[in-house]
């Protein structure tokens, strides 16, 4: 008896160790988090006001002054950007999870990788190559375009990863009524990830919408109110960027406020995805 | 299609309208982005024409006024002749250069135990910048400053590491006093340290000063003066130690003028006058001759006329120089040559 008590005491206080061991690593995944949030919050609070949301930049040395036009002008981007990334990714993912298990697909495949792993600096030089040279212009368009192509890889694999785990057995059940694969695919595999596919998409636009580099020479900035997709257009990230470099106390701060807003607005970005996803599968 | 419906209320976010109007894009140097977001906002009130300017770096305007991508460019560093040529045979006009503000680099220095007014030559600065000089109680220093007490510590060099007007004032000059420096090192935008330590962004070099005991790097001006730091008295080429100030930097631009080149591509470091300072440069906007757009060479040719008169006015609050008379006069002549399809605008 001794002997058994022995070995279930040991089994206990390994199963406690590696317990508390994954909650430290779990922990020590989630601090940083906390800590960006707390030191964005404790920073740029001074400056967060009804203001900041409504009002324009103002020059240094004058007191006041607002961000409306960077905080629409990331919402436009990441729109542009969201139109172009958003059906390129979820169809590339449900071409390689329900047709791509051929030569080609495994291309496809590997390329998103590589894609995924193109620093987003690069993306804006492609982008300022192919759109901004020959139109002559700086746009919101070709700041749009690079984001796009930067959210295809992450929507493309998140959606091909959710279709995968729909059962094998609802794509037969719908084959076996005689409904083509096409329509399949569509009205019964899409429908079923569609709640993963939605996280894959928030993903991406999340990442779209914290990136300064593929920004710089595409989009360029704007001090001026602007919606025009064909003329260069604010954008937050660009804004903390040149703000915080900046010698006067206060741009810093309104870098740190732009910062927190930043966050703010992918947070509600994400509630209302949570929103929109949850509603539509209220009886699961 | 619920989803759908409920995306679609986004859409009226998406669809702001805004009224019609002319914008003027340009981009450039950082250095004078703080006054020229100044003068555009300044302007836009009085005359309601928008000029937006974006600092991406001297290199990225030069870059963008060569491809026709902006409306005009900025830089800190005139363009080469090479740069030109590309320019003229890729948009099919001349552009000119119009010196805008002035700016002056400082040496900036933490030595503890000691506060302003360490007196350095250009002897001084190259030995420190190539490494030669080590300590802070070097004799050769300690000779320049005889009435101070300098510490037995280490040199520590801080610039530059990224690619800066700033560093082309500063080793500008450290080229035209030391012949050791302009053929071993030279000047540029970035060039090849032989010792130090890089910070990003003045921001970054007065950063690493303020932090580091027996530390010495460039900034521009403001960044001392915002941070706190102190820096150095520079003596200038008629052997007086002379202290960056607003004075200082505009006699050097005085001096500088008497043998302005007619296309105001100048360096003005190393100026002769006993009361020049000796490292400060201008800051140029880069436009094209002629313009394709009547409605905005008409809008640039205002605004840079105002920038001479009224916006000079709004310089030296934010710590940049205004430039002297004589200077503005030529910078007029300038402004008057800008056509718009060849015509002259009125």
């Amino acid at each position: 008896m001794k002997h058994r008590n022995y070995f279930l005491y040991r089994k206990k206080t390994t199963n406690v160790i590696m317990m508390s061991l994954t909650v430290i690593a779990a922990l020590a995944a989630v601090i940083p988090l906390f800590l960006i949030f707390y030191y964005t919050l404790s920073k740029g609070i001074a400056y967060l006001n009804l203001n900041f949301f409504i009002a324009m930049p103002k020059p240094v040395g004058e007191p006041g002054g607002g961000m409306a036009n960077a905080i629409v002008g990331t919402l436009i981007l990441i729109g542009i950007g969201g139109a172009i990334g958003i059906p390129v990714g979820i169809m590339t993912g449900t071409y390689l999870s329900e047709f791509g298990k051929n030569k080609f697909g495994f291309m496809v495949r590997f390329l998103t990788d590589v894609l995924s792993g193109v620093p987003s600096i690069v993306v804006g030089v492609v982008a300022y190559t192919m759109v901004v040279i020959p139109m002559k212009h700086f746009s919101a368009l070709a700041g749009g375009i690079a984001l796009g192509i930067l959210m295809i890889p992450t929507i493309t694999r998140t959606t091909e990863e959710m279709i995968k785990l729909v059962p094998h057995s609802l794509r037969e059940a719908g084959l076996a009524l005689g409904i083509p694969k096409w329509k399949t695919t569509i009205a019964i595999v899409l429908r079923t990830a569609w709640k993963g596919i939605a996280t894959g998409v928030l993903l991406g636009l999340s990442r779209a919408a914290g990136e300064t580099a593929p920004l710089l020479f595409t989009a360029l900035g704007n001090r001026f109110w602007s919606t025009k997709i064909m003329q260069p257009i604010a954008s937050l990230t660009v804004y903390i960027y040149d703000y915080s470099k900046s010698p006067f106390e206060d741009w810093n701060q309104q870098a740190w406020t732009a910062a927190l807003v930043l966050i703010i607005l992918i947070s509600v970005l994400s509630l209302l995805f949570r929103f929109v996803t949850r509603s539509k599968y209220k009886s699961d | 299609m619920n989803i759908f419906y409920r995306l679609s209320l986004l859409i009226p976010l998406f669809s702001l309208l805004t009224h019609a109007q002319v914008q003027l894009v340009g981009t450039g140097a950082t250095f004078p982005a703080v006054i020229y977001s100044k003068w555009f906002d300044e302007y836009r009130n009085t005359t309601g024409i928008q000029i937006n300017y974006q600092p991406i770096g001297s290199g990225g305007g030069i870059r963008q006024i060569i491809e026709g991508t902006v409306d005009f460019g900025a830089s800190d560093g005139p363009m080469t002749d090479r740069q030109l040529s590309d320019a003229k045979s890729k948009q099919g006009t001349g552009i000119l250069h119009i010196p805008t503000v002035m700016g002056a680099v400082v040496v900036c220095y933490h030595i503890p135990g000691l506060g302003k007014g360490l007196n350095l030559d250009s002897r001084a600065l190259s030995d420190i910048y190539i490494g030669r000089i080590t300590m802070w109680d070097d004799p050769y220093i300690k000779n320049l400053n005889p009435e101070s007490n300098l510490p037995h510590r280490a040199v520590l060099v801080a610039h530059r590491s990224d690619g800066s007007g700033t560093t082309f004032i500063f080793t500008d000059y450290l080229s035209k006093i030391s012949s050791e420096w302009a053929s071993k090192i030279g000047r540029g935008t970035s060039v090849n340290w032989p010792v130090g330590l890089g910070g990003k962004g003045n921001d970054g070099v007065a950063g690493l000063v303020k932090q580091t005991e027996g530390s010495v790097g460039y900034v521009e001006l403001a960044y001392a003066i915002k941070n706190n730091i102190p820096y150095a008295d520079i003596k200038n080429q008629s052997g007086y130690f002379i202290e960056p100030t607003f004075s200082s930097v505009s006699a050097a631009a005085m001096a500088a003028s008497v043998n302005m080149p007619s296309d105001l591509r100048v360096s003005i470091t190393d100026p002769p006058g006993k009361g020049s300072y000796p490292i400060s440069g201008f800051t140029w906007l880069l436009v094209y001759q002629n313009m394709k757009n009547e409605t905005k060479a008409k809008a640039l040719v205002n605004f840079l006329k105002w920038a001479m008169s009224r916006g000079q006015a709004l310089a030296a609050g934010l710590y940049y120089v205004p430039l002297p008379a004589s200077i503005i006069k030529l910078c007029n002549n300038k402004i008057n040559l800008i056509t718009a399809n060849g015509k002259k605008i009125k």
